[in-house]
C-alpha cells in the first residue's frame, strides 16, 4: 500500500524530478518506521523481524537518519527551494507527531482533534506535501497545487483511519503484526474514542493508557461491542469522498481514475 | 551624549540578533585600552584557550553557548525536559548527554558555530555584494550565516544524542531496570529527531539548494563516522580496531571533520564566495576539526596529575600511531601497561607532531582570507589547540 502511495503522485509525463519526489517520500516514510520501531520495541513490521531486533538499537538509530540524509541530498539536488521547503515541513510534522503521541488530553472533546492532528501529522502529511510537492514540480497553477494536496490529505488521513479500524477487527497472521497493538502502546484511536461515547467508564482506562492488567482486552471487549468501528469506517468513507470530489476537478485522465480507484482500495483493504 | 554612555551602548551596536543577550562586557573607562590594546594582543599566541574563545565571542558579537538548544523555546522544551528529569536516578546515557549540554564543559562551547560565525567575518562579503543586497548584516556576518552557525550546532547535538541510545541486549544488570533504557532510548530518539527536523526546516529557509546538500552530505558523514565509532566495543579493551592511521584519519574526518569542513565552505557559499574561497574555508575547518579531535584524543597523556579512573579511548590518534609503530601482536601482549607505555613511546610525540600538521594547514588555509580581527581569532584558535605545554 504504502509503495502505491508512490504511484498516487504521478501525474501524465512524469519528469525525473517527479520520481525522485516519489523516492524522496518513501526514503522519509521508511526512516521515519525504522525511528518508530526503536520507539515501540516494536518485534515485527508486516510480517518481517524489525532492523532494531536484528541489529540492534544503535544501529537502528543511525540507519534511520542515514536514511533521512540520503533523501535530503536527493532532495538538494532536485534544485527547487519550494519543493524543499513543502518536503522540510513533513519531517517536522512527523516528529511533532510523535511528541502529540506522547501526551494526551483530559478533555473527551479536545481528545479527537488531538487524534486528528496527530493522524494528520504523522501520516497524512508526508502523503499531502508530496503530492504537493510533485504537483509544484509538474505546472505553475496554484489551484492545482492545492488540489493535489487535499487529495493527499484526505487519502493519508482515511488511510491512517482504516489503519485504526483493522488494529480490532483483523487477526495476526492477516495484519503481519499483532493486533491491538494500539491499545497496547497505550493509544486510544478513533475506534476507541467512539466507543468511550457509549461507554464512559473507558474514560479512567484512557487517561493511564490502558496500563492496568486486562485493561487492553476489556478495552477490546468495549470497541467491538460498541458502534467504535463502524462509526470510524463511516468517518474514512467521507475523507475519500472529500479526496475524490478534489481530484475530480482535474481534468479526466487514465492517471485521475487511478487515483479515484486508488481512494476506495484505501476504504477496502484488510490488511 | 557622554563617552561613558557610548560605551554602554556598544554592545548592541557590536550586533546581537534576535532577543536581547545579557551584557558580557560591562564597559568602563578601562575597557579603551583593551579595545585598543587587542590589535597588539592577537600576534601573540595566547596562553589559554578559555580567553581564545571569550575574545571571540566578543567578536561574533554574543555569547555562542546553548546555541543548538534556543529552538527548543517552544512547548516541546517542556515536554522533553520533563521527559528527561523523569530519567534522573538511571543509568542512560542521554542523562550523561543532557548534563553535558548544560553544565560548562567544552561540550557546551559550540564551538563548530563560533567557528562558522568567525570565518563569515573573516572572509567578508564577496565580489558579489550585489547579490546579497537583501541580506541583513550585522556585526559582519550575514543573518543567513547566523542561521547555518545554529544548524550546524543542531545537527551536531542531534548525533550526539542519538549516540547516547542503548542496545538493549548487551543490558546488564548493573545497568538497571530494562524499563529505565527502553524509556531513555524514547527520549533519547525523539529528541535528536526534533533537532534534526529543526535543522531541515532551518535549511530549507535558506533558499539555497547547494548549501542543503552539502549540509545533507554532512549528515551523511557524521552518521557513518558514528557508525564507525560504535563497531568497537568499548567494553572489550583489549580487542581494538586493527587500524593503521590513514583509515584512522578517514574515519575521524567522517565522525569529527566533515560537517565543520562542509558548514565553513557552505557559510561561504551563502555569500556568494566563489569556489577557491570555499575551499579555504572548507580546508580551514577539516584540518581546524581534526587537529582538535587529536588534541582532546592527547589530553589523557600529557595531563601532569593523572589519576587512575582518566579513560581514553583506544581509537585515539596515540594510541593508533603507537600500534602502527610497534605491531598488532606485541600491542595486545602490552595492554596491561597501557597507558605509562603509550607515554613513553613514540605516540604521543607523533600525535603532537600530527596534530601540528594539521594546524599548520588550517593557517595556510587562512592566509587566503584578509587580515581582521575574525582571521586572529582563527588563528587563534588554532594555536590554542596547538599548544601543549
Amino acid at each position: 500500500m504504502r509503495q502505491a502511495r508512490g504511484l498516487s503522485v504521478v501525474l501524465r509525463d512524469v519528469q525525473a524530478s517527479q520520481r525522485s519526489i516519489a523516492l524522496i517520500a518513501e526514503m522519509i516514510h521508511t526512516a521515519s518506521l525504522v525511528h518508530d520501531d526503536v520507539i515501540d520495541d516494536a518485534r515485527s513490521r508486516r510480517g518481517k523481524h524489525t532492523v532494531n531486533k536484528i541489529w540492534g538499537e544503535k544501529k537502528a538509530v543511525l540507519a534511520g537518519d542515514l536514511i533521512l540524509s540520503a533523501a535530503s541530498i536527493a532532495l538538494a539536488r532536485i534544485g527547487n527551494t519550494t519543493v524543499i521547503s513543502i518536503l522540510t515541513q513533513v519531517i517536522e510534522d512527523l516528529v511533532r507527531g510523535e511528541f502529540l503521541q506522547l501526551g494526551s488530553k483530559e478533555n473527551e472533546n479536545e481528545r479527537f482533534a488531538h487524534y486528528l492532528e496527530k493522524t494528520f501529522k504523522k501520516t497524512a502529511s508526508l502523503i499531502a506535501n508530496s503530492c504537493k510537492a510533485v504537483s509544484v514540480l509538474g505546472c505553475p497553477d496554484p489551484v492545482v497545487h492545492e488540489i493535489a494536496y487535499q487529495y493527499g490529505k484526505n487519502v493519508g488521513i482515511a488511510f491512517q483511519l482504516i489503519d485504526d479500524v483493522l488494529d480490532f477487527t483483523s487477526c495476526s497472521d492477516q495484519m503481519g503484526k499483532p493486533t491491538s497493538a494500539d491499545l497496547k502502546l497505550g493509544l486510544a484511536t478513533g475506534p476507541v474514542l467512539f466507543a468511550c461515547q457509549q461507554f464512559p467508564e473507558m474514560n479512567a482506562m484512557i487517561m493511564r493508557r490502558f496500563s492496568l492488567p486486562g485493561d487492553v482486552d476489556r478495552a477490546r471487549q468495549y470497541v467491538l461491542q460498541s458502534d467504535g468501528v463502524q462509526q470510524t469506517t463511516y468517518l474514512a468513507q467521507r475523507y475519500c469522498h472529500e479526496a475524490v470530489r478534489e481530484i475530480s476537478k482535474l481534468r479526466p485522465s487514465p492517471e485521475r481514475d487511478a487515483l479515484i480507484q486508488l481512494s476506495e482500495i484505501v476504504l477496502t483493504r484488510d490488511k | 551624549m557622554s563617552l561613558r554612555q557610548r560605551l554602554f551602548r556598544l554592545p548592541r551596536y557590536l550586533g546581537a540578533s534576535g532577543s536581547p543577550r545579557r551584557l558580557w562586557w560591562s564597559p568602563s573607562l578601562d575597557t579603551i585600552s583593551l579595545v585598543g590594546s587587542w590589535r597588539g594582543q592577537s600576534s601573540r599566541s595566547p596562553a589559554h584557550w578559555n580567553q581564545v574563545v571569550s575574545e571571540a565571542e566578543k567578536i561574533v558579537g554574543y555569547p555562542t553557548s546553548f546555541m543548538s538548544l534556543r529552538c527548543l523555546l517552544s512547548d516541546e522544551l517542556s515536554n522533553i525536559a520533563m521527559q528527561v528529569r523523569k530519567l534522573v536516578g538511571t543509568q542512560h546515557p542521554l542523562l550523561t548527554t543532557a548534563r553535558g549540554l548544560v553544565y560548562d564543559s567544552r561540550h557546551n562551547l559550540q564551538l563548530r558555530g563560533l567557528v562558522v560565525l568567525l570565518i563569515s567575518k573573516a572572509a567578508g562579503p564577496s565580489s558579489m555584494k550585489a547579490s546579497c543586497q537583501n541580506y541583513d548584516m550585522v556585526s559582519g556576518i550575514y543573518s543567513c550565516q547566523r542561521s547555518l552557525a545554529e544548524i550546524t550546532e543542531l545537527i551536531h547535538t542531534a548525533l550526539l544524542v542519538h549516540r547516547g541510545i542503548v542496545n538493549l541486549n548487551e543490558l546488564q544488570s548493573s545497568d538497571g531496570p530494562l524499563k529505565d533504557m527502553q524509556f531513555g532510548n524514547k527520549i533519547a530518539i525523539l529528541s535528536g529527531d526534533f533537532l534534526l527536523a529543526n535543522a531541515c526546516n532551518g535549511l530549507a529557509l535558506l533558499q539555497n539548494t547547494k548549501v542543503v546538500e552539502l549540509l545533507a552530505s554532512a549528515l551523511m558523514d557524521l552518521v557513518q563516522g558514528v557508525y564507525h565509532e560504535n563497531s568497537t566495543s568499548a567494553k572489550e579493551n583489549y580487542i581494538t580496531d586493527d587500524i593503521g592511521i590513514s583509515t584512522w584519519k578517514e574515519q575521524t574526518f567522517l565522525s569529527h571533520g566533515a560537517l565543520l569542513a562542509k558548514s565553513c565552505q557552505a557559510a561561504m557559499e551563502l555569500a556568494k564566495h566563489g569556489a577557491e574561497v570555499q575551499d579555504m574555508a572548507f580546508q580551514y575547518g577539516k584540518h581546524m576539526a581534526m587537529s582538535h579531535k587529536i588534541n582532546s584524543d592527547l589530553q589523557p597523556f600529557i595531563k601532569e596529575k593523572t589519576s587512575d579512573s582518566t579513560t581514553f579511548h583506544l581509537n585515539s590518534a596515540p594510541v593508533v600511531l603507537h600500534q602502527e609503530f610497534l605491531g598488532r601482536d606485541l600491542w595486545i601482549k602490552q595492554i596491561g601497561e597501557l597507558r605509562e607505555t603509550i607515554k613513553a613511546g613514540k605516540g604521543v610525540t607523533s600525535a603532537i607532531d600530527l596534530c601540528r600538521y594539521h594546524g599548520n594547514k588550517a593557517l595556510e588555509a587562512l592566509e587566503s582570507f584578509p587580515p581582521s580581527e575574525a582571521r586572529s581569532a582563527l588563528e587563534n584558535i588554532v594555536f590554542a589547540v596547538t599548544r601543549f605545554s
